[in-house]
């Protein structure tokens, strides 16, 4: 086909506006239906990804379009996730494309991921048509909603279409615009393969598959490529394209896009934003765009049983081969034996991992609370990345420390500007600006540390908005906080399972918290037990927990001491399983309960 | 004077007494034939009450008629036929404790049919103990005379409380008036008397907890049990609890300790309280690990170190323990896990573990491991005195926290190497 007949494109969209529905529309309407396959096989239905607004991502669809005139076009959907956790890939499925489907939501409006999205599309120079979504609803406003696309976005809505997805209406009208408004790509047959993975799945029995859009040049199976990041050579097993079901094909052109199958064993040898070029004649240059990403929020993950480490360890493994995004390294941690430090792009992220560990791969594991990255600026003038509290060094070292920042965009209605404020003034944000959408709704924009976003920033937000609220966020860089590492001790010992960094303001509030909750939490000892919080040398928060004063069996005659002796042997058991900080025994509940990375951890 | 032996037998198991487990069989004849070497304790059960507390876990049960008494009695005399001709030759007794169930509940012509069999059955140190339970609702003149011109010289009463509503609460068939005069009775006739009371219980407050033990002591009552009202398993109360909170037994736990030390009671043993010389020998042998015969459905002896129970089918008692005798549970701790229980029984006591003695039936090394993991402890929980160690009050107030301390420690010695992380080290 020539790349004249190609249109590449993609459906941007906050989460719940329609993306899907329309998307199957448009498959269905090109017959390209099959719909088995149009999940991607790779991506579990997790509860967790629809309540957090992530819908399955679909396989890069190729569509056959015959318009009005006759003339046949190929259309090329490419699906991107939604969330801001993963907005690198966002910019590397948008850069597969030419045009990209603004879909609003006719009763909504505009909201933070419509912004967000919008504005990673503009940066790619997509040509972007906007879409009025559910106009079939009784409440559907759609010149209200073209009307903020134009003032908060600032696009041009002349020729928006207005469709129902639901009920149909005005999908034709859809596949006409991206013909006519989406341009053709460009590209050069002749010049040395750059083929842009913008996105790698891993499959069982296939190995990597690579998601690819020929830039320039081509690519056939048999043909020795290399993947410019890296170095690496293979040679491709297969070329072809997504139906949705995989179809081999002989080559992929400039302006196509497709799947390449190579050999590839794990995701970090292919991945995201990198460029496949020929080996024997290869780019001077790779695509732009790519980076690797890294980890911003990190959490400790334990196995509940020791003896469950080499499950977890497998798990996690199985893991990264699907996600190349997750870090993972060994750690220990004296309360909670041998287990890993992880690394995520975000919370959601993080949330996915653990529930895929838990629910795929069956292991039952403990996670510690998140925390994010800090540099750690030394009297020596060194600087040190600190992905736990532990990797602190000594207060007396310490010139500096900074903590990673977020610019956080919000959309609400204007009722709940003062208790988001407030929200946003109590996590130490920075007020960037407010405007007004329309005399109903606001877009507020803060600056916020990250550290105090993933302490429960969201569900917060959605509390005092009554969910009417949305965000988005992106990063802005590191900035220097009055920060402190908040050591926990029990029975005057250090427990780093329990030590946290916060603002110094904060230390003695924080510092309540975690020793009111010990205190519930641990039982009662033969000994009176000190649990502190202490910045440095200084105790800022103590409490005892009061020792036993009744544990005993009152009769014991002839026939009650086998029985009562089988008691104590029982408990006797349960002590061993404790674990012990010093003289102190503590079950493992306990530490699970404390450790759960849950909302209510954080008053 | 007691010989002790050690019979070398393997870890004994959970087992019928039948006839095809010819080893446990000859264990047990071993056992009954050095324990009837010298003088033990006796131990009768009496399965049999006017009606069942819901607190109660012991087996007992409302007679339907006196008959099913009388039978029991004959299969008594069975039983302690047969042991005797297990072992070759009659027990004698330096403690006889009747127990139950309520014995008081035996009819008068059944009380005499009971010490005949006792009498005929066993030999008796001079000066031997001997004990029965009673309950207020069925003791009478008639019995305690019975008992006065025989040789029972201790009555233990199940008092329980003094205050009606309480008692109503309980469930207990007597009325605290009646409680009282049982109580003057008891002693006017002359016998050391002992009072079980129970703490514990709703609305109960420290007040009237007090007046009751001041009760008493100005009774003249010189042996006090005292016990906090547990949901045990196998109890009424156990499968569906009472709907009123309990409270937390401590504060009517420890002042009974301080208030009843100072009025000239000794705490003998976690739950026994007893003017000097008052303490019950009998169950001092139980903690001591002296050797025990026990008779009756649901009994529970020691000899030798083996630890039998009888069944608690009454039924079953009465059919057929003169042909296969009435064993159907037996256990022989060894090593560590022996020395283990002992010293948690001992501890029971206010004389505690007496090193010369534990070493000797149990070896140095365990009298050495005893001592470290309850050293560190200190004064707060332990008494200690030469060749000696044993619970303060405060320490026999958790003891359960302490005995676990000594019992958690039974890894190997090598085990203790490992790190902190592993293994649990009783060195601290």
């Amino acid at each position: 086909m020539e790349t004249g007949r190609i249109r590449n494109f993609c459906i941007i969209a906050h989460v719940d506006h329609g993306k899907s529905t329309l998307a199957d529309r448009l498959l269905e309407l090109t017959a390209t239906v099959d719909m088995r396959f149009l999940k991607a096989q790779h991506l579990d239905t997790l509860e967790l990804e629809r309540e957090r607004g992530i819908t399955i991502k679909l396989v890069p669809v190729r569509m056959r379009y015959r318009d009005r005139e006759g003339d046949e076009y190929i259309l090329n959907l490419i699906d991107t996730p939604g969330h801001v956790d993963f907005s690198y890939e966002v910019s590397r499925s948008l850069a597969a494309c030419e045009g990209a489907l603004l879909v609003v939501d006719a009763a909504q409006g505009v909201e933070a991921q419509t912004v967000a999205n919008a504005y990673l599309a503009v940066e790619q120079d997509l040509e972007l048509l906007p879409v009025v979504n559910k106009i079939d609803l009784a409440s559907a406003q759609p010149e209200r909603a073209l009307k903020e696309l134009e003032d908060v976005i600032g696009i041009d809505t002349e020729g928006a279409l207005l469709v129902s997805a639901k009920s149909g209406v005005g999908i034709a009208e859809v596949l006409d615009a991206v013909v006519r408004r989406v341009p053709a790509p460009e590209g050069d047959p002749e010049a040395p393969l750059q083929a842009l993975i913008f996105d790698s799945v891993y499959d069982n029995y296939r190995g990597v598959i690579c998601y690819v859009r020929v830039v320039n040049g081509s690519i056939r199976s048999g043909q020795q490529i290399t993947f410019m990041a890296n170095g690496i050579s293979d040679q491709v097993e297969e070329v072809g394209f997504f139906t949705p079901s995989m179809r081999a094909s002989e080559e992929l052109g400039p302006g196509e896009v497709g799947y390449v199958i190579a050999n590839v064993k794990t995701l970090h040898e292919a991945r995201v934003g990198d460029t496949i070029t020929d080996a024997r004649r290869p780019a001077a240059k790779p695509l732009p765009g790519y980076k690797r990403v890294k980890p911003v929020v990190f959490c400790g993950f334990y196995p509940v049983e020791r003896e469950e480490y080499p499950q977890l360890r497998d798990a996690l493994e199985k893991l990264q081969l699907n996600d190349s995004a997750i870090d993972f390294t060994p750690e220990t941690s004296a309360a909670l034996g041998f287990g890993f430090r992880c690394g995520f792009l975000g919370l959601l992220h993080m949330d996915i991992a653990k529930e895929r560990l838990q629910r795929e791969f069956n292991v039952d594991l403990v996670a510690t609370t998140p925390n994010v990255g800090y540099h750690v600026v030394l009297t020596s003038g060194e600087i040190l990345e600190a992905h736990r509290p532990s990797d602190f060094p000594d207060l007396g070292k310490i010139e500096e420390i900074r903590e990673p920042y977020i610019k956080l965009s919000m959309f609400l209605p204007t009722d709940y500007v003062g208790k988001v404020m407030q929200l946003c003034q109590d996590k130490r944000g920075v007020y960037g600006s407010m405007e007004y959408i329309t005399p109903e709704r606001v877009r507020l924009v803060y600056e916020l540390p990250l550290a105090e976003f993933i302490l429960d920033f969201h569900d917060k937000l959605k509390s005092v908005s009554r969910g009417y609220a949305s965000l988005d966020y992106e990063h802005v860089g590191f900035r220097q906080g009055n920060l402190v590492k908040v050591d926990v001790l029990l029975n005057d010992e250090p427990v780093d399972a329990f030590s946290f960094i916060c603002h110094q303001d904060a230390a003695y509030h924080r510092g309540q918290a975690v020793v009111r909750k010990l205190k519930e939490l641990i039982p009662r000892q033969l000994f009176e037990v000190p649990i502190q919080a202490a910045v440095g040398k200084k105790v800022i928060v103590r409490q005892n927990i009061k020792p036993l004063r009744k544990d005993v069996l009152s009769k014991c005659y002839g026939g009650d001491i086998t029985r009562k002796r089988k008691l104590l042997e029982k408990q006797k058991e349960g002590k061993k399983k404790m674990k012990q900080i010093g003289r102190v025994s503590i079950p493992q509940e306990a530490f699970l309960a404390f450790l759960k990375v849950s909302e209510d951890a954080e008053e | 004077m007691r010989r002790s032996r050690s019979v070398s037998c393997d870890v004994g198991g959970r087992g019928g007494w039948n006839a095809s487990s010819l080893r446990n069989e000859a264990l047990l004849r071993n056992a009954a034939a050095f324990a009837s070497d010298a003088p033990l304790s006796v131990y009768v059960h009496i399965p049999f009450c006017v009606r069942k507390c819901p607190y109660c876990a012991f087996t007992s049960l409302v007679p339907a008629s006196g008959g099913i008494i009388d039978a029991y009695l004959e299969a008594l005399e069975g039983e302690l036929a047969r042991w005797t001709e297990t072992a070759g030759r009659m027990f004698c007794a330096e403690t006889l404790y009747i127990g139950g169930g309520t014995p008081s509940l035996l009819a008068p012509r059944q009380w005499e049919r009971l010490i005949g069999i006792l009498e005929e059955g066993l030999r008796f140190l001079p000066g031997a103990e001997v004990s029965v339970e009673a309950n207020p609702e069925s003791l009478t003149a008639t019995s305690l005379r019975l008992w006065r011109n025989w040789r029972i010289s201790r009555v233990s009463l199940g008092v329980q409380s003094f205050d009606e509503e309480e008692l109503a609460w309980l469930r207990r068939p007597h009325s605290a008036a009646r409680a009282r005069d049982a109580l003057s009775a008891c002693l006017a006739a002359g016998f050391r008397t002992s009072v079980d009371l129970m703490f514990g219980l709703p609305f109960q407050t420290l007040h009237r907890w007090h007046r009751t033990l001041q009760e008493l002591h100005r009774s003249g009552v010189r042996h006090l049990s005292l016990y906090q009202l547990s949901l045990e398993k196998g109890s009424v109360w156990g499968a569906s609890p009472p709907s009123e909170p309990l409270p937390d037994g401590y504060a009517f736990y420890r002042f009974a300790q301080w208030y009843l030390r100072r009025k000239g009671y000794g705490q003998y043993e976690i739950a026994s309280f007893a003017a000097p010389g008052e303490w019950c020998r009998h169950n001092l042998a139980y903690w001591r690990g002296g050797n025990v015969l026990g008779l009756g459905a649901a009994a529970w002896g020691f000899l030798e170190g083996i630890r039998y129970g009888n069944g608690n089918n009454l039924a079953r008692y009465v059919a057929e323990v003169r042909k296969k005798g009435a064993v159907s549970v037996e256990e022989r701790l060894e090593g560590r896990k022996r020395a283990g229980e002992a010293a948690v029984l001992a501890l029971r006591t206010a004389g505690g573990v007496r090193f010369r003695s534990f070493a000797r039936r149990h070896g140095p090394e365990e009298a050495a491991r005893l001592v470290r993991c309850l050293e560190p402890f200190g004064e707060r929980f332990l008494r200690r005195e030469p060749g000696r160690i044993a619970f303060s009050p405060g320490g026999m107030r958790v003891a359960n926290a302490l005995w676990t301390e000594v019992l958690a420690d039974d890894e190997d010695d090598a085990s203790l190497e490992e790190g902190s992380l592993s293994g649990r080290s009783c060195r601290r």
